[in-house]
């Protein structure tokens, strides 16, 4: 039996997303595929502690990267967006490094900090070159006969991004902290 | 050995240090890994993750130089350049070791 579960993880929220991943292999239900962006699909099979772990590498992984993370025991079973999903029984994590992708500060901040450069930085340009000038000409009523319209939707537009651009800029700053 | 190389790799950490230490032959991360787990008894062992990006950084940083392949894995092997920051890194940790004990180093 199969179920698709919707819910919606930032960029930011990657180690939320691995906890609620085991929590779900868990009970049962092991995932098999995610659709961006927020669509979860999990199989049924017998439960296990299995940890999960995301590792962003942006579309360049290498072959060697993917078989050396396979000597190491993880299995690599989804990508999305430039995010890797790999699992492992935990059983098989002799040691905490075992059971974690990075076992130093550095790479974990690293990771923390491209992801700032090559998401969240273009996010926040999306929002000053297109979303704010968008919203202003709309609340000016310079965009015509559907400005009202347009007031509505770049008024969203305006929120989910002020969201998100502080939610994932304070978020991802605090892992680089408490990293360094 | 320029200033850059220093500044990275002096003082190295405690997986860097183990990494290069067992590319003294040739060897893959997966072997590294396992070896380093072995001569600590278990009480360093290297991620996956963190495993790959050293290498790759050493092998950029010309410590380490790819040597081959064994079973579709890649091995790589220390450099005369990671030979002296090895070096460096062994009379650090021994003056250290000796210091900790009380024993003068001065002579």
């Amino acid at each position: 039996m199969s179920e698709t579960l919707i819910r919606f993880f930032t960029i930011a929220d990657y180690e939320e997303e691995e906890i609620w991943l085991r929590e779900r292999h868990k009970s049962g239900m092991k995932l098999v595929k995610m659709i961006p962006p927020c669509f979860y699909i999990f199989e049924e099979c017998e439960p296990r502690d299995v940890i999960y772990r995301l590792d962003f590498k942006n579309s360049e992984q290498t072959e060697e990267y993917m078989s050396m993370l396979g000597d190491f025991g993880w299995e690599y079973f989804a990508q999305c967006f430039g995010w890797l999903y790999f699992r492992k029984p935990a059983d098989e994590a002799e040691t905490e490094a075992e059971g974690e992708l990075f076992c130093d500060s550095a790479s974990r901040s690293e990771m923390a900090a491209k992801i700032v450069k090559t998401r969240l930085l273009p996010l926040a340009c999306i929002f000053l070159c297109c979303v704010l000038p968008n919203l202003s000409n709309a609340v000016s009523g310079r965009l015509g006969a559907f400005s009202g319209f347009f007031k509505v939707f770049f008024g969203v537009m305006f929120a989910i991004y002020v969201y998100l651009i502080l939610h994932c800029g304070i978020k991802l700053r605090k892992i680089r902290e408490k990293n360094r | 050995m320029n200033d850059k190389i220093k500044r990275i790799y002096v003082p190295m950490t405690e997986s860097g240090f183990y990494i290069l230490f067992c590319l003294q032959a040739p060897q893959h991360g997966y072997g590294i890994s396992r070896r380093v787990k072995e001569l600590t008894d278990g009480a360093v062992t290297i991620s996956a993750g963190t495993m790959y990006g050293t290498l790759s950084k050493m092998e950029k940083d010309g410590l380490i130089v790819f040597h081959g392949e064994e079973e579709k894995r890649k091995l790589y092997v220390i450099t005369e350049l990671g030979r002296e920051v090895l070096d460096i890194e062994i009379r650090r940790i021994e003056r250290l070791y000796k210091n900790s004990k009380g024993e003068n180093t001065d002579e």
